[in-house]
């Protein structure tokens, strides 16, 4: 069964069956790993990059181990920053490629971020032009096949005038070979930087969570289509790796590989760059390089209405609209409130808020002084308009 | 399974509340006292020459992320609390102070480790500290101090602001006890790690102490203290580390290693001998001729 991004908000609940999880059996994990058939490859946009569509982000694992073992599993992309560990993360990667003795067979890719923005672009550009060549002094390279700016989650940082010169510049030095940008704020971000008209890879967040942002998958799909390469972070809604005792229970392995499958079958991105810091994990991920078919376990974690529920993903169905006595635009308000509190895009959430009808938005909730709502999806909506109250009394939103 | 991975729900529960919202120090007034603490630090006088730019920032775990991107993974294993952001002038420069509150001091320096090398310019603050061009930071206690500094004449402010900074965190300034348990010859300096989570890439290790050994002309040596809560949890730990070697590799007992002692290897981590002590399993990775020895000294230390 073929599933993509918009059928996934659909079937869900179509697919019943019982959630057999994996068992976690090491055993397991290791056949999956080394599996059999061709890689998967895709070519990254108009750089010509191919690549497995699984690579590895190296940022949560100082052991040199792993980097070895990625290699030897096949695996030739390789993501770190200058910003983990203190720079330690580059110097890890470059002894163990150096130490390989593969640099010509591997694609390197590290990000420079300028925490404050210096108001000089002149003092901008050499700041992130020195950092660069410490990146390049720790990884002992005299290039990096991608360049990232890294984190450009503000408008004002996709034109800033030092950065973008500085990438330019390293390109043409041949110190970068394509020079990209990385955010977690896609849709706005990307139609900006498709605008600067110099970007050759783009970086984002893609996870399921984001299933229903056609806005943000299609800004995607645009730059893929203008021959932009797309790589994609967070693929397994990684977005904290802080244990929640609230967690209800732990998601079963099958649900990592499905995750990344779910974002690799959209063939606008190239590859994913799972950050695995387990040799357990990289066979797990690793195990989705040959096949994206999802199996049974897959199809039921993704149809696992529970999860779902516990995720407590709001489909935006509008049914809950008419149960409301202060006709609030709950759908939107949901919308507000994920914009707000999950993908920490603020100014997106104003303005999914600015777009409600007056009287329909939280002042309406305001005249309410209990929800009595009941979600079709297990949406807890008084739970999700209180957090949004709170986060816009706090202006974050 | 592992905690990291069950990210998903995570994702959606984590970053619930007041994500995306920076807290003006004048905003955290009334807040809890460990951020009052922290506040204290850097409130005045400063050291001469060094003067208040702007109102600190404060960071939590949900919006660290704004602040040093993906980056803020690792501050999150280690249980990483809070941050003040506090930036000063300097000169005519500009000095970022950012205070990083672990909650415990064991993850205050198993940060700081996270990122430092041996190979750094080291200088006596605090647990442990080091000089960078335009940077200096440290360990003490819960906090993991870190300086930096942009333009002319403001690296003369770091170190007056560090030491200032660290008189006033005050306390004990020591590493975590287990450590000086473990050999000192050979030892190399500055290359003690506490890890937190997945140790040399295998989950079922952590915590441990990581320490680097180095033998002349002969390389280097990673000894792994791997802390479990009893005598048979370190040895279920240990079965399940040789089972690994011997899916990926070799592994055979090897009884002249002590306690349940194993030898192992395979193509990606190398050679490993292994026993345990008690509660704690013992790993010596690409091990010296006399590995056997810096076992049995290892496990003695720690009877």
């Amino acid at each position: 069964m073929e599933w993509n991004r918009r059928e996934f908000i659909v079937k869900p609940m179509v697919v019943a069956g019982t959630a057999r999880m994996l068992g976690r059996t090491e055993s397991l994990l290791s056949k999956l790993a080394v599996g059999s058939g061709p890689l998967l490859e895709r070519t990254l946009g108009k750089t010509g990059l191919k690549m497995p569509v699984v690579s590895m982000g190296v940022m949560n694992a100082d052991i040199p181990g792993l980097v070895r073992r990625s290699y030897e599993l096949g695996i030739r992309h390789f993501d770190t920053a200058a910003g983990y560990q203190g720079g330690r993360n580059e110097e890890m990667v470059g002894s163990v490629i150096k130490e390989l003795g593969v640099r010509d067979k591997v694609i390197i890719a590290t990000k420079q971020h300028l925490r404050d923005r210096p108001a000089n672009p002149a003092e901008a550009r050499r700041r992130f032009m020195e950092g660069v060549e410490a990146s390049l002094r720790r990884l002992q390279m005299d290039h990096v096949e991608i360049l990232y700016y890294h984190g450009v989650d503000e408008v004002e940082d996709a034109r800033a005038e030092g950065p973008l010169e500085a990438l330019q510049a390293l390109k043409k030095d041949g110190k970068a070979r394509f020079i990209g940008l990385s955010t977690h704020r896609t849709s706005m971000i990307l139609p900006e930087a498709m605008r600067q008209d110099m970007f050759d890879v783009f970086l984002v967040t893609l996870n399921y969570t984001m299933a229903h942002d056609t806005e943000m998958l299609n800004a995607v799909e645009r730059a893929a289509k203008s021959g932009i390469g797309i790589v994609a972070m967070k693929t397994q809604a990684g977005g904290t790796v802080k244990p929640d005792p609230k967690l209800p229970r732990e998601l079963p392995p099958a649900s990592q590989t499905a995750l990344l499958k779910w974002a690799l079958n959209h063939d606008f991105v190239t590859t994913a760059i799972p950050g695995y810091s387990t040799y357990q994990h990289l066979d797990q991920d690793f195990s989705v390089a040959r096949n994206l078919d999802y199996t049974a376990e897959e199809k039921a974690f993704l149809a696992d209405e529970s999860f779902v529920s516990q995720a407590e993903f709001c489909q935006q169905c509008g049914k809950c609209v008419a149960d409301c006595p202060m006709h609030a635009d709950v759908p939107r308000l949901m919308r507000a409130q994920m914009y707000a509190a999950q993908y920490r895009n603020a100014g997106l959430a104003r303005d999914t808020m600015a777009g409600i009808a007056s009287g329909r938005g939280l002042e309406a909730c305001d005249g309410c002084e209990s929800c009595t709502l009941t979600c079709r999806n297990s949406v807890n909506i008084a739970r999700k308009i209180a957090q949004l109250r709170a986060m816009a009394g706090n202006h974050a939103c | 399974m592992h905690l990291w991975r069950s990210g998903l729900i995570i994702a959606f529960i984590g970053v619930l509340g007041i994500s995306g919202c920076h807290y003006s120090l004048a905003a955290a007034q009334g807040s809890d006292s460990a951020e009052k603490q922290v506040r204290r630090l850097v409130n005045d006088p400063l050291p001469a020459g060094v003067k208040r730019d702007e109102a600190a920032v404060l960071y939590k775990p949900d919006n660290l992320y704004e602040y040093i991107d993906g980056g803020a993974d690792i501050y999150l294993l280690y249980d990483f609390q809070r941050l003040l952001h506090q930036n000063l002038k300097s000169g005519d420069g500009e000095l970022t102070v950012d205070i990083y509150d672990m909650g415990k001091a064991e993850n205050g320096f198993g940060m700081y480790a996270a990122e430092r090398s041996p190979r750094y310019t080291f200088i006596r603050l605090g647990v442990e500290g080091y000089r960078g061009e335009g940077t200096l930071n440290f360990v003490q206690g819960r906090y993991y101090v870190k300086l930096a500094a942009t333009g002319a004449k403001a690296g003369a402010g770091l170190e007056p602001m560090a030491r200032m900074l660290s008189r006033r965190i005050g306390g004990t300034a020591q590493a975590p006890a287990l450590l000086a348990k473990l050999p000192g010859e050979n030892r190399v300096a500055h290359s003690e790690q506490f890890v937190r989570r997945d140790p040399l890439g295998h989950a079922f290790l952590a915590p441990a102490y990581v320490v680097g050994y180095a033998w002349a002309g002969k390389g280097e040596s990673k000894l792994v203290v791997s802390v479990a809560e009893d005598a048979a949890r370190a040895k279920a730990r240990l079965d399940q580390f040789a089972r690994h070697f011997k899916q990926s590799g070799e592994c055979a007992p090897a009884a002249d290693l002590g306690e349940n002692g194993i030898r192992g290897k395979n193509s990606f981590e190398g050679r490993v001998i292994a026993r345990t002590q008690g509660r704690y399993l013992i790993a010596l990775l690409n091990p010296p001729e006399q590995g056997a020895e810096i076992l049995k000294r290892t496990a003695q230390g720690l009877q």
